[in-house]
């Protein structure tokens, strides 16, 4: 970088960190930090996780099939802490949806072919929204998806070294 | 008729001397019908006899000529009747004039233009099985050389002889010789249609004949396509080898020998040669005579450099993709639609692979896909747990937030972009070894220990102890990660040592790492159920 306090706006990093930032000054202006009790910093390690996913997942909008499953499992999510009838309702039929196309690669035992079943299957489950993903899309959504990870670890990182001084 | 016959036994004798060069021929094996048995059989076998079962009479006279190791037979049993005479000495008048013209229409002999390289190239396309240099050396403008050997005049008078000048192009020694290219090999059909092989031993002409050749040659060349491409769909049918979902590829070289004849021949060198590119369909022709000539590689000496380039290139891949992939299937491979689609797919997820391999560090020494997606799926669960590891972090850190600190943390975050990926990897990957049970493919039970108790109280020293024991134990694991061995070290000192003993902010060292460690059990517990 020439300019290192040009920083161009429309990067996922940028996205990523404004989205972030924000999220976490909502997070620690909710509670102080003084109790360090640890149930209260797992509640709130867990905020901060779940934020550091929304925002991610915001930068990428939908544009990528993992960003849409993780969208949606966070929104399921919080509809179904808000409102658990609410949740429940909305929550089945997105997951009737999400089982039935899984489902239906699960019992058909995607075999591409390529004889990578277990591996293909093991990161299925990493990668958010995996199960619905043939081989080929996964292996692209698995780039996309660790170029994101990438992203957020150094922005998380950089916020966490700053804060540790 | 006599005179004739001299003639055609000096051609005859010269072609036994030049006999030697012509060895290296193979193309006779790929031709099955009458005609071309004649010539490749004389090719392969001195004997030959199919030849005079051809009604025409030119064409037994060429067989005859080029088959040197037959040519006693030749002459004796194979020369045309005597109202061929007529048409010979006819021809050798017409030579005159079509030498020294630039056009030739396919099916007439008698038309005049073609070029001088023109010439020069249909006559050195055939020079080699007559070849004796010297003696043979006609000059491409000299319609007069073509007298000093009449007895190739009759070959050429056969408005069919395009044909089977097509046909004789696979004679792979010529056209190894002289570098055919596309555009040659159409002027050598042409041409041989309206002149007699001039045989010349002028090979030196051949490089400025085969750039003219080729400049001409392309502009001509689509009216040579247009034929092909009409006889290029019997003979899709009957391709073993190959299969072609591309209309690019309009089998241009098994249509130039349906031209000639029935549609079953041994195609030895095209299945070869199939399984090359076709950049377009003008370089096909092209590609067609480069086939020919990398059969029998020995004799090309003077290749056309680009078009053998282009040709030799890739010779296995797929064409470049276009709105859809035009995918060709190799040689033994099946060529249904679905084991193609299958072929596709396979290359498109390799293709993926091989750019997942750059992302991923440390992912270049691992060959074999399986091996690869593992470390993959490796790197993939270490980055989630650098996330959670670092959110928890961040959830400890005392926050010492305000509008400048919000922006200071902007820049400095950009600032030191440029540093980050791999130097952190490997810290990271050390700091994880220690709070969050990264297990690469060794695995780590002693990490395990740790982190397994709900209930664990470590005060500094036996925490630092810990770490000490597990360093050790880390790096080798480590070491499997990332290349970024000595830092290892260095950064499992300093910065853990660092984070250790500072804690985060206000935090008392101790109260932090029971913290961290008992809020990552029960994180770790919580993840587990």
């Amino acid at each position: 970088m020439n300019n290192p306090h040009h920083l161009n706006p429309t990067s996922l990093k940028s996205r990523f960190t404004t989205r972030f930032l924000r999220a976490l000054t909502k997070i620690r202006a909710q509670k102080p930090i003084s109790s360090s009790s640890p149930t209260e910093i797992f509640r709130r390690y867990r905020r901060i996780k779940v934020a550091a996913d929304k925002s991610m997942a915001y930068s990428v909008r939908s544009r990528r099939i993992w960003s849409r499953a993780m969208l949606w499992k966070l929104r399921s999510r919080s509809y179904r802490r808000q409102d658990p009838c609410s949740g429940r309702r909305s929550g089945k039929t997105n997951q009737a949806i999400m089982k039935k196309s899984s489902n239906g690669n699960i019992t058909r035992r995607r075999e591409d072919g390529v004889g990578f079943v277990e591996e293909a299957d093991e990161l299925r489950q990493l990668v958010p929204g995996g199960e619905t993903m043939n081989l080929c899309n996964l292996l692209d959504e698995t780039a996309h998806y660790i170029k994101c990870l990438t992203t957020q670890v150094q922005v998380m990182k950089k916020i966490a070294d700053f804060y540790s001084f | 008729m006599e005179k004739d016959q001299v003639f055609m036994g000096e051609g005859l004798n010269r072609a036994a001397a030049a006999q030697a060069g012509w060895n290296s021929c193979s193309f006779g094996m790929e031709m099955e019908t009458d005609e071309l048995n004649c010539v490749g059989s004389c090719f392969l076998n001195p004997k030959w006899h199919n030849s005079m079962d051809q009604s025409d009479p030119f064409e037994s006279a060429l067989s005859s000529m080029v088959c040197s190791p037959a040519a006693s037979n030749a002459g004796s049993t194979n020369f045309p009747a005597s109202g061929d005479n007529t048409m010979m000495t006819d021809l050798i008048g017409k030579l005159g004039n079509i030498c020294n013209t630039g056009d030739i229409s396919p099916q007439s002999f008698i038309k005049p233009p073609n070029n001088n390289n023109n010439c020069s190239s249909n006559t050195s396309c055939y020079t080699s099985p007559l070849d004796s240099p010297p003696k043979l050396n006609l000059s491409m403008m000299g319609g007069n050389h073509i007298l000093k050997h009449p007895s190739l005049v009759p070959v050429s008078a056969d408005p069919g002889f395009a044909e089977r000048a097509a046909r004789f192009s696979c004679f792979n020694g010529l056209n190894a010789q002289l570098g055919v290219t596309e555009a040659e090999f159409v002027q050598l059909t042409r041409v041989s249609t309206n002149q007699s092989i001039m045989v010349t031993g002028s090979q030196v002409h051949v490089p400025d004949s085969n750039k003219n050749a080729l400049q001409n040659g392309n502009s001509c060349s689509h009216k040579r396509n247009s034929r092909l491409s009409r006889c290029s769909s019997p003979e899709n049918g009957d391709s073993k080898d190959e299969s072609s979902i591309s209309e690019k590829i309009p089998g241009v070289g098994s249509s130039i020998k349906a031209q000639n004849d029935a549609n079953a021949r041994k195609r030895k060198s095209m299945p070869r040669g199939k399984a090359k590119e076709t950049p377009s369909p003008a370089a096909a022709d092209a590609k067609i005579a480069e086939e020919n000539d990398e059969s029998t590689a020995k004799r090309s000496k003077q290749q056309n450099d680009s078009a053998k380039a282009e040709n030799k290139e890739s010779p296995k891949s797929p064409e470049p993709p276009k709105d859809y992939i035009h995918v060709r299937a190799r040689r033994g491979q099946a060529t249904d639609s679905h084991s193609l689609a299958e072929r596709v797919r396979r290359e498109k997820i390799s293709e993926r692979m091989k750019f997942l391999q750059d992302l991923v560090p440390g992912c270049n020494k691992v060959t074999g896909k399986a091996l690869m997606l593992d470390e993959i799926i490796n790197y993939v669960q270490s980055l989630q747990r650098q996330v959670e590891f670092l959110s928890m972090k961040l959830a400890t850190v005392n926050p010492r937030m305000n509008a400048n600190t919000e922006a200071l943390l902007s820049k400095d975050m950009f600032r030191s972009r440029g540093s980050l990926p791999h130097s952190h990897y490997p810290m990271d990957s050390s700091v994880l070894a220690f709070g969050l049970r990264y297990q690469p493919q060794q695995g780590l039970p002693m990490n395990n220990g740790i982190s397994n108790d709900t209930q664990i109280q470590f005060s500094m020293n036996p925490a630092n102890a810990a770490l000490h024991k597990t360093q050790g134990l880390q790096l080798p694991p480590v070491d499997g990660i990332t290349d970024a061995n000595p830092q290892i070290g260095s950064f499992w000192d300093d910065d853990l040592e660092s984070i250790v003993q500072m804690g985060f902010g206000q935090n008392q060292p101790q109260s932090w790492q029971n913290c961290f460690l008992q809020i990552h059990s029960i994180a770790n517990s919580y993840r587990d159920s």
